[in-house]
């Protein structure tokens, strides 16, 4: 079968707004978007934790958090799957095949990149920061923060890279959701439901707004840089 | 004889085997200039440091305007009064005013009050021409200049300054010491540590010289 006549319906369905597709993009956007909000203060909290405190174990606790980048995706949607389902200890919470079980398993996925790079842009900081803050009155407190505005750019980059990973993710989202239409079925399950259908004008429909949207974030990250971004 | 302002007694500091700082004392009289000299690596950085309590020494006492403290511990509202410029002074990723305004806001002060500070500060660091450039792009002596406001703007009672003038051009150099030299007419009680001569000669300076741990 050629390409071009499934990528012809996939620009039709983009353009006419098909409401199936429509609603999918905005489900996996609202999803990712509410995961990254809800795991990103405790995730950077912790970062800068990590990389400004010394204290016993505090390695072994970074290489753990490192360790989770490298996790697949599909065993942490095992392993919530497992807590979440009937015989499971969070059984009687019947969040399995839900939204909320999918925001759960981003918060998760999206946890390590967040802690790592955090822990990262901010042992880069210049030491001058926190230094000169300090010197002009600023509580630790407040010395701490100025340090995070001026790594804000790492901590964007950590931000856009734990959303562009759970946007795309499809292993963990079809484990704890269940691919259910209208309900979890979200762009990279649906181009993978889709795909095995035969289906191709909708996969190739929503991989493109996926690259789309990976494009756009990544434009958008590089103008609020400026000049404080990569060189 | 003006009153004392900050004294230091047995302050130590080692790196390993060599002992930077042994066990040496300083009285600062409120409202005077001193020029702290030293040979590089002779500590004199340090010495600011732990004054300004960035750093810790390993023995030693301090005493600010009568309250003592022993170190390492340092009373976290002595840094409202008591200021550090870094040799290579670090300006924030925000305008020049900002910059300036930091300390003042960092304090609480009512935000007319700092404008109006801010932009006396501006005009007495001469720096109104370079106010809307991004302060990662002005000069080294301009980045300094900017530093001296900031810190000034906040009326320290004690002003800590680490070679203010090291690695500037001419033009930049002799701009800095018009303004340490109206720092020292403004009765400022400043503490510079350089090699500079031309400040070591400044008139009405009193000299400390920092050698195998000890000032003298």
């Amino acid at each position: 079968m050629g390409l071009l006549e499934p990528t012809r319906q996939a620009f039709a369905l983009l353009l006419r707004g098909d409401p199936d597709l429509l609603r999918i993009i905005w489900l996996s956007i609202w999803l990712s978007v509410t995961a990254i909000i809800l795991i990103s203060p405790p995730s950077i909290a912790l970062g800068v934790f990590l990389a400004k405190r010394r204290f016993p174990g505090q390695r072994v606790l970074v290489v753990l958090v490192q360790a989770l980048l490298s996790f697949p995706t599909v065993v942490i949607g095992l392993v919530i799957y497992l807590l979440l389902s009937r015989r499971g200890p969070f059984g009687s919470l019947e969040l399995l095949f839900s939204p909320t079980a999918i925001v759960l398993g981003y918060m998760v996925i999206a946890f390590p990149i967040l802690v790592v790079f955090t822990v990262s842009a901010v042992q880069g900081a210049d030491p001058r920061v926190f230094e000169t803050a300090r010197s002009l009155g600023a509580s630790g407190r407040r010395a701490a923060l100025t340090t995070l505005w001026e790594v804000r750019f790492g901590i964007t980059a950590a931000v856009v890279n734990a959303f562009g990973r759970v946007v795309s993710e499809v292993g963990c989202a079809i484990m704890v959701g269940g691919n259910i239409d209208g309900l979890t079925r979200n762009m990279p399950t649906a181009i993978a439901l889709e795909t095995s259908k035969g289906d191709f004008a909708q996969g190739i429909a929503l991989g493109l707004v996926l690259m789309a949207l990976a494009l756009g974030i990544n434009v958008a990250m590089a103008f609020l840089q400026g000049e404080g971004g990569l060189k | 004889m003006s009153e004392a302002l900050f004294a230091a007694e047995g302050v130590a500091r080692r790196f390993g085997e060599r002992r930077v700082l042994d066990g040496f004392g300083l009285n600062l009289a409120r409202g005077q200039g001193y020029v702290l000299s030293g040979d590089n690596g002779s500590g004199k950085s340090t010495l600011l440091r732990i004054l300004a309590g960035l750093e810790t020494a390993d023995a030693g006492t301090l005493r600010f305007q009568g309250e003592p403290t022993l170190l390492p511990s340092y009373p976290d509202d002595w840094r409202l009064h008591i200021v550090y410029v870094h040799q290579h002074p670090y300006l924030f990723h925000t305008s020049v005013a900002a910059n300036i305004a930091y300390g003042l806001k960092a304090r609480g002060e009512a935000r007319e009050f700092s404008r109006r500070k801010v932009d006396e500060a501006i005009d007495w660091a001469g720096v109104r021409e370079v106010a809307a450039v991004p302060p990662q792009k002005l000069s080294g002596g301009e980045k300094q200049r900017v530093a001296l406001a900031r810190a000034k703007v906040l009326a320290p009672q004690l002003l800590l300054l680490d070679e203010p003038t090291a690695n500037l051009d001419a033009d930049g150099r002799r701009r800095i010491m018009d303004l340490l030299a109206r720092l020292f007419s403004e009765g400022v009680t400043v503490l510079i540590a350089c090699h500079d001569r031309e400040i070591i000669e400044l008139p009405g300076v009193r000299r400390l010289h920092l050698e195998n741990g000890k000032l003298s």
